[in-house]
């Protein structure tokens, strides 16, 4: 009896320490101000704005008398919200991807449709026809360049609209190598970049999107001969023979490439205009921007980045939400749009690019500043937001073999065929 | 008194082990059928509905060959790693017994790891393989050691193995260390007036009086190796290509990443049946090795 007992706790004991093992690293930040108000919480995803919410979140408290506390977990967006729904705990407001609303949206999202600022944007998401998300900012991918760098070599002003064909980036590209640089090229081998960002511009530029996803989920695309798919790979050929990395690509560290962009060791890289808030800690050139992937093609998508609404807030829908506090979620997103000081966090203290026509943005860092042209000139090409949950998992591995050499384009082609056609379709 | 009534040992069961037994059923008994009846249903980890669907998310489990790839993947690695881990710590162990000066220094410097968590000790040999081995490997032109390890397959699982073995040797150091101590000096001596060798003394005389202390080990380390996740996530993340990823993250990624929550689970419980057979086994067999003096 006495064993059983002893065994018994040690079991209890090493269960505890298990599960304390198993924590993920969230991080709360409370305003501090609590005077006894409406309190709400605030589930920030981009890890880059949080030290700057958490300011506002105090400063916002202050002023308005709502407590507001502001949260950031590095975990999946997904993921993480589906502990905190599991635990009936949810976030008054939280910031997911546009994936995430239309897959939440429906069931704890709430009908926001009548607030002021819906008129002011293109980018809301709606879900059965109300209002659900509302759009944090722009953000848009494409090939990023350090100018200052390049015309250092070539000694003329670098346009990127020259190197549109990537006939005619190869060439430059010649031209930086025999000036000196040894590499002009660094490639993000993070399954996100490589899948999420760069082969799903495959999709989206394809003239259907939606019915070339229906082929690939019945089996029917020939990927492989597809046109896009060459051209984007032609593309990822050479960006991979430009490489620094090219010896190791899977070993290359973001965190590295991007200090070697910022200083003009290496002049392009694939990415977006949220690789700012790394490049900036880096002491970057002074000119630097995004163009589009350079492509030999007619359809004019190397004329645009490929990009639009990043990151929805919604309020919550639950009981577990009291009517308070969705007015002060509602009052809080009003002030980020119409109120001089909101715009000014957003496009000042966080560097985003608004959304919403009537915000000021002449405050930009140099690659928002790109999107930010692209998108008044129209020249912004939709995201796909219906990939499977486990699509930049699967395909960004398989790219990384291709990175790596471990496979060639049509094994790789095979893959990701293979990766659709036993994939269960997303209903949307 | 009469201590036979069954009042008397509820009242006395109660006292001794009620409160570990409430929090015991509060945090794995319930959790555990709450997640048994998950294994029925095709919940996606958010929704308010809980579809059920029968045997739907085991069929899904079987063909599921990622899973049965990362659990082949954990059994090789808690293979090599139990046996690497025991090894080095039993010869710690013998070390810092041996009277060698300073030995309560060499016991504390080589627990420290272990007090690491498995979250910073990743980042830090992520550090260490990627750059500081690489850097030395290149200045130095050898060969294996001037690209990252953590950019192949079987290179990626070798530092997994590495850093396990640096984390928990010095912990199962400190139970062979109390292994060695329980070994009393009078059958020490008399072995080596009846003429053994140091040799001898350690394999005849020492292990076989310490098996307990083998067994808690071998249980802590092959529990510890299939459930490992800290190390996996920070320090390869399941690169390159998905390769480094254990049974624990797979059924992380599928439960949580991939919103099939139903699965995850039953994938969940089929690793515990794997850990719940391996342990119960080995201290089957470990508890009929053991002799007293």
């Amino acid at each position: 009896m006495k064993k059983k007992f002893i065994s018994l706790a040690l079991v209890a004991a090493m269960a505890v320490s298990l599960a304390a093992c198993g924590g993920s690293s969230t991080s709360a930040a409370g305003s501090g101000s609590s005077s006894g108000g409406t309190s709400i919480t605030i589930f920030n995803s981009k890890s880059e704005i949080q030290d700057q919410f958490v300011e506002l979140a105090e400063e916002y408290s202050k002023a308005k008398g709502v407590n507001v506390e502001v949260y950031y977990s590095s975990d999946t967006v997904a993921a993480h919200l589906a502990t905190k729904y599991a635990a009936n705990d949810p976030y008054t407001l939280a910031m997911v991807d546009a994936k995430d609303v239309y897959s939440l949206g429906a069931e704890h999202a709430l009908d926001v449709s009548g607030e002021d600022w819906v008129k002011n944007t293109d980018y809301a998401i709606s879900v059965d026809g109300q209002v659900k998300g509302f759009p944090v900012c722009i953000e848009a991918r494409g090939v990023m360049y350090n100018a200052t760098a390049i015309e250092a070599i070539t000694g003329e002003e670098f346009n990127p609209d020259d190197y549109k064909t990537l006939d005619a980036f190869t060439a430059l590209l010649d031209k930086l190598v025999a000036g000196g640089m040894a590499a002009p090229v660094g490639i993000m081998k993070e399954d996100w970049s490589l899948a999420a960002h760069y082969f799903q511009e495959i999709y989206e530029e394809q003239d259907d999107p939606e019915a070339f996803i229906q082929s690939l989920y019945a089996g029917t695309a020939d990927l492989a001969n597809n046109q896009k798919f060459n051209d984007m790979m032609d593309t990822f050929d050479v960006l991979m023979k430009y490489n620094y990395a090219a010896g190791q690509p899977v070993a290359a560290e973001r965190e590295v490439s991007e200090q070697k962009l910022a200083n003009g060791e290496i002049a392009f890289m694939f990415g977006g205009n949220w690789d700012w808030s790394l490049i900036k800690d880096f002491d970057p050139s002074e000119k630097m921007g995004m163009m589009p992937v350079p492509q030999n093609t007619t359809d004019g998508s190397n004329e645009k980045l490929v990009g639009g609404g990043s990151k929805y807030f919604f309020i919550d829908s639950s009981s577990n939400t009291s009517e308070e506090q969705v007015q002060a979620a509602k009052d809080f997103l009003n002030w980020l749009v119409s109120d001089p000081e909101g715009n000014a966090f957003m496009t000042e203290r966080c560097a985003l690019v608004p959304a919403f026509s009537n915000v000021n943005a002449d405050a930009l860092d140099p690659l928002s500043f790109s999107v930010k042209s692209y998108a008044d000139a129209g020249k912004l090409i939709d995201n796909y937001n219906y990939d499977p949950d486990d699509h930049y998992s699967i395909v960004g591995a398989a790219m990384q073999k291709y990175l790596a050499g471990q496979i060639d384009r049509a094994g790789f082609a095979a893959e990701v065929e293979n990766y659709w056609s036993s994939t269960t379709p997303v209903e949307h | 008194m009469n201590t036979n009534t069954m009042s008397y040992k509820t009242k006395q069961f109660l006292m001794f082990a009620g409160v570990t037994t409430f929090i015991f059923c509060a945090v794995v008994i319930v959790p555990f059928l709450y997640g048994l009846y998950l294994t029925f249903t095709s919940w996606d980890g958010v929704s308010a509905s809980k579809p059920f669907v029968g045997m739907a998310n085991y069929a899904a489990t079987f063909q599921d060959a990622a899973f049965w790839q990362a659990l082949l993947r954990t059994a090789i690695y808690s293979v090599i790693s139990v046996i690497l881990v025991n090894v080095v710590a039993f010869i710690l162990a013998f070390l810092v017994t041996s009277g060698v000066k300073g030995q309560n220094f060499f016991r504390a410097g080589f627990f420290v790891p272990n007090l690491i968590g498995g979250i910073v000790l990743g980042y830090i040999w992520k550090f260490v393989f990627n750059r500081a081995l690489v850097s030395i490997g290149q200045s130095l032109s050898v060969g294996f050691l001037s690209t990252s390890w953590l950019a192949t397959t079987n290179g990626a699982m070798l530092c997994l193995i590495i850093v396990s073995v640096w984390q928990y040797a010095g912990y199962m150091m400190l139970i062979y260390v109390a292994g060695f101590m329980s070994v009393s000096n009078d059958v020490i001596e008399a072995a080596k007036i009846d003429g053994c060798t140091n040799m001898q003394t350690i394999t005849r005389i020492s292990v076989p009086l310490m098996v307990s202390s083998f067994v808690q080990c071998l249980f802590l380390t092959i529990t510890r190796c299939f459930m490992v996740y800290d190390v996996n996530l920070s320090l390869t993340k399941g690169e390159p290509f998905n390769s480094s990823v254990m049974a624990a993250m797979h059924v992380y990624n599928t439960a949580f990443t991939y919103k099939n929550y139903g699965t995850g689970q039953a994938e969940a419980l089929v690793l515990f049946v794997v850990c719940a057979v391996v342990g119960v086994l080995q201290v089957y067999i470990g508890k009929k090795a053991e002799v007293s003096a």
